[in-house]
């Protein structure tokens, strides 16, 4: 107990709140919550760094180079999807995907990753690229100040590793978000990447009481690791087609199961 | 863990079922797996009292929605063609959102929140948004008036970030500063100094409590019985005293090597540092009166003369903890939050009156002694303003 004067207002909260694990927030929660800050702070400076290079690729016209460069880039954005995604202005100049245009493809609103890798891959070409290349690494730069200001809320960041397994599950595991690169695998890795982080910043918090719901998670997310493996190329993946049907099954339940156990990890840590 | 259990009750399992149902409407498309979603289907807890918004085509129904604050449900049903992504939004930031929800599907969403007026979005990018107002419950109002001691958790998270960056800022500054006086380069070993110096007035708030890596770094030759020739006059003011009073950077390599060890060591205790709530403001505060009672009556930086530049950085060293408290200690007491911007505008504003014309410094042995008080009362008036933020949030 830190401070007493805490506990009434803690005890309301309780029972206020639903949550069945519901119990106080502790401020041991400060340095994982820090360490993460950090952990999104080195990969947002990584994705400005990386996109710089993919943009200028892009604009030199250069396809080839370009293609190369565009999943290793997007990696380090799926790793802080949970706290990229806050700025919804923001995520959408930089990820949205043609579902969410009236006229998809063709229509002039559709921005950012996907608008760049629909040009290399479905023309193989750069043309008309441009602006949308320079509107992508000032958003990436625009994001990386606006983290640099942003106080962490709690919540996002512990509820973050569910997210992260949410929209595998919900919007990933089909194919469809690099739907034109087939890249998805590197995404996978980013999101899985970003989700065990999180897990292993909270760990020493939940290790004792929470030592058979870990010993899950960490199964599951190294049925992930070895089933990825597999697919590994070079320093990355192979097109999303290659993935069996059989590890397709595989990765979805893992995922699906991840995503229901570390939904319940917020109110592990009283932050329900 | 691979068998659907409904006895999970309550917000996790709600989470679940969007991931399930929606799984199982992309799994269904991509032709595998189904029937491990579909027979969690079924399952579906009814939440009661859950508020229903439905999204066609151009627009959410309703448009207009008002709840109390604190935890609410939402019902959001796809009465459009294509997949959804629904999202509570207070300016450009997502409260809460909900991701792909398939056409002709529901999905509940649990958001607690806090008074005010937010956006709902309602399908397409180009679709006018909705209007959510959160009018305030007697629980709301009592957090606002105490919040709880989650709410400290991230201020306390960021301003642990703050420290580490600037002491990290800090020990690679000591190290160049280490590297230019073993080489002779004098120039180079000022530029390096003064950066050390901006970097630990940024942590002195909490830096000046670690007795030990204080005395090591930051001792004045006044305090000591031999002075400037005092075998204990070592870091900072030490290598202060040979740039500039002595003019070199002679003999000075032990003493720069054991400001960069120091250094290290001083970024590594602050990260092993725990803080409570109340620290944020009460650091700053007692630094502020330190700054009043000593360093700018009788001037820290006798040799170099920058205390000027010092005391600014000082300032935005105490402005960080606190301005992490002003979003909460605006909410309980915006008059305490208004008194404490003020005050820190205040004491800028008497810096700058001493800065000169243009932005050339002044040596601060040109600052008189009328000036220096002035300077010292806004400090104390500082303190005073920041004093109020520990009351105003229940934290005494």
């Amino acid at each position: 107990m830190r401070i007493s004067s805490f506990a009434s207002a803690s005890a309301l909260a309780l029972i206020l709140s639903s949550g069945a694990f519901a119990q106080e927030a502790s401020l041991d929660l400060v340095e994982p919550i820090a360490d993460y800050k950090i952990y999104v702070s080195e990969n947002v400076a990584k994705l400005v760094e990386d996109t710089t290079a993919f943009v200028a690729a892009v604009k030199a016209g250069e396809v080839d180079k370009a293609k190369e460069l565009f999943a290793p880039t997007r990696i380090s954005y799926e790793a802080i999807e949970p706290i990229a995604e806050l700025f919804s202005d923001l995520d959408v100049a930089i990820d949205s995907r043609a579902d969410d245009y009236e006229k998809a493809e063709a229509d002039p609103e559709f921005p950012g990753f996907h608008r760049i890798e629909y040009g290399l891959w479905e023309k193989n070409s750069t043309e008309g690229l441009e602006p949308v290349a320079d509107k992508l690494l000032a958003d990436v730069k625009e994001l990386e100040g606006r983290i640099a200001s942003l106080t962490f809320p709690p919540e996002k960041v512990v509820g973050g590793a569910a997210v992260l397994m949410e929209e595998v599950a919900a919007t990933k595991i089909s194919g469809e978000e690099d739907r034109y690169s087939h890249t998805d695998l590197w995404d996978f890795r980013g999101n899985f990447d970003g989700a065990r982080k999180i897990v292993e910043l909270v760990r020493p918090l939940i290790a004792d009481k929470e030592a058979d719901f870990l010993k899950t998670v960490d199964a599951n997310f190294d049925t992930v690791d070895t089933t990825l493996a597999k697919y590994k190329d070079g320093d990355g993946y192979v097109t999303y087609d290659k993935l069996t049907e059989d590890d397709r099954k595989v990765l979805a339940a893992a995922v699906n199961t991840l995503a229901e156990d570390l939904s319940t990890l917020r109110g592990k840590l009283g932050l329900d | 863990m691979s068998s659907p259990d409904p006895q999970r009750a309550g917000v996790p399992s709600s989470r679940l079922m969007t991931v399930a149902l929606v799984g199982a409407a992309v799994l269904a498309l991509a032709g595998g797996g189904a029937f491990y979603f579909a027979s969690q289907k079924a399952a579906r807890p009814v939440e009661a009292g859950a508020i229903a918004v439905r999204v066609g085509a151009k627009s959410c129904e309703p448009m207009d929605l008002t709840v109390p604050a604190g935890r609410n449900v939402f019902e959001i049903e796809n009465a459009s063609d294509r997949p959804i992504e629904w999202e509570i939004l207070d300016g450009v930031m997502v409260v809460e959102e909900r991701e792909n929800i398939a056409p002709g599907f529901k999905s509940q969403l649990t958001a607690r929140l806090k008074p005010g007026t937010y956006d709902i979005t309602c399908g397409l990018l180009s679709n006018p948004r909705g209007k959510l107002t959160v009018t305030a419950s007697a629980h709301s109002e009592a957090e606002r008036a105490k919040p709880p001691l989650k709410a400290f958790i991230g201020p306390l998270s960021e301003y642990k970030v703050y420290l580490a960056l600037q002491s990290g800022q800090m020990s690679q500054a000591t190290q160049a500063l280490a590297t230019a006086v073993d080489s002779g380069d004098l120039a180079a070993a000022r530029t390096a100094y003064a950066a050390a110096r901006i970097a630990y007035r940024h942590v002195e708030a909490v830096s000046g409590r670690i007795a030990d890596i204080e005395n090591a770094i930051d001792p004045i030759a006044a305090y000591l019985a031999g002075r400037e020739q005092d075998p204990a006059f070592t870091g900072f003011h030490r290598i202060e005293f040979g740039l500039w009073h002595e003019n070199s950077a002679a003999g000075l390599k032990p003493v720069a090597d054991k400001l960069a060890a120091d250094a290290a060591a001083l970024r590594d205790r602050l990260k092993a540092l725990k803080f409570e709530p109340a620290d944020l403001a009460g650091n700053a505060s007692r630094e502020a009166r330190r700054l009043a009672e000593g360093p700018i009556v009788s001037g820290d930086s006798l040799y170099a003369g920058d205390d000027l530049s010092e005391f600014a950085a000082a300032v935005d060293g105490l402005e960080k903890p606190v301005s992490l408290l002003l979003p909460l200690a605006g909410e309980a007491s915006p008059d305490t939050a208004k008194a404490v911007t003020d005050a820190f505008a205040a004491t800028r504003a008497e810096i700058g009156k001493l800065g000169g014309p243009g932005s050339a410094p002044v040596a601060y042995s040109e600052v008189p002694p009328d000036a220096r008080k002035a300077l010292a009362a806004a400090f104390v008036a500082l303190a005073d303003a920041v004093d109020r933020i520990n009351p105003a949030l229940g934290l005494e």
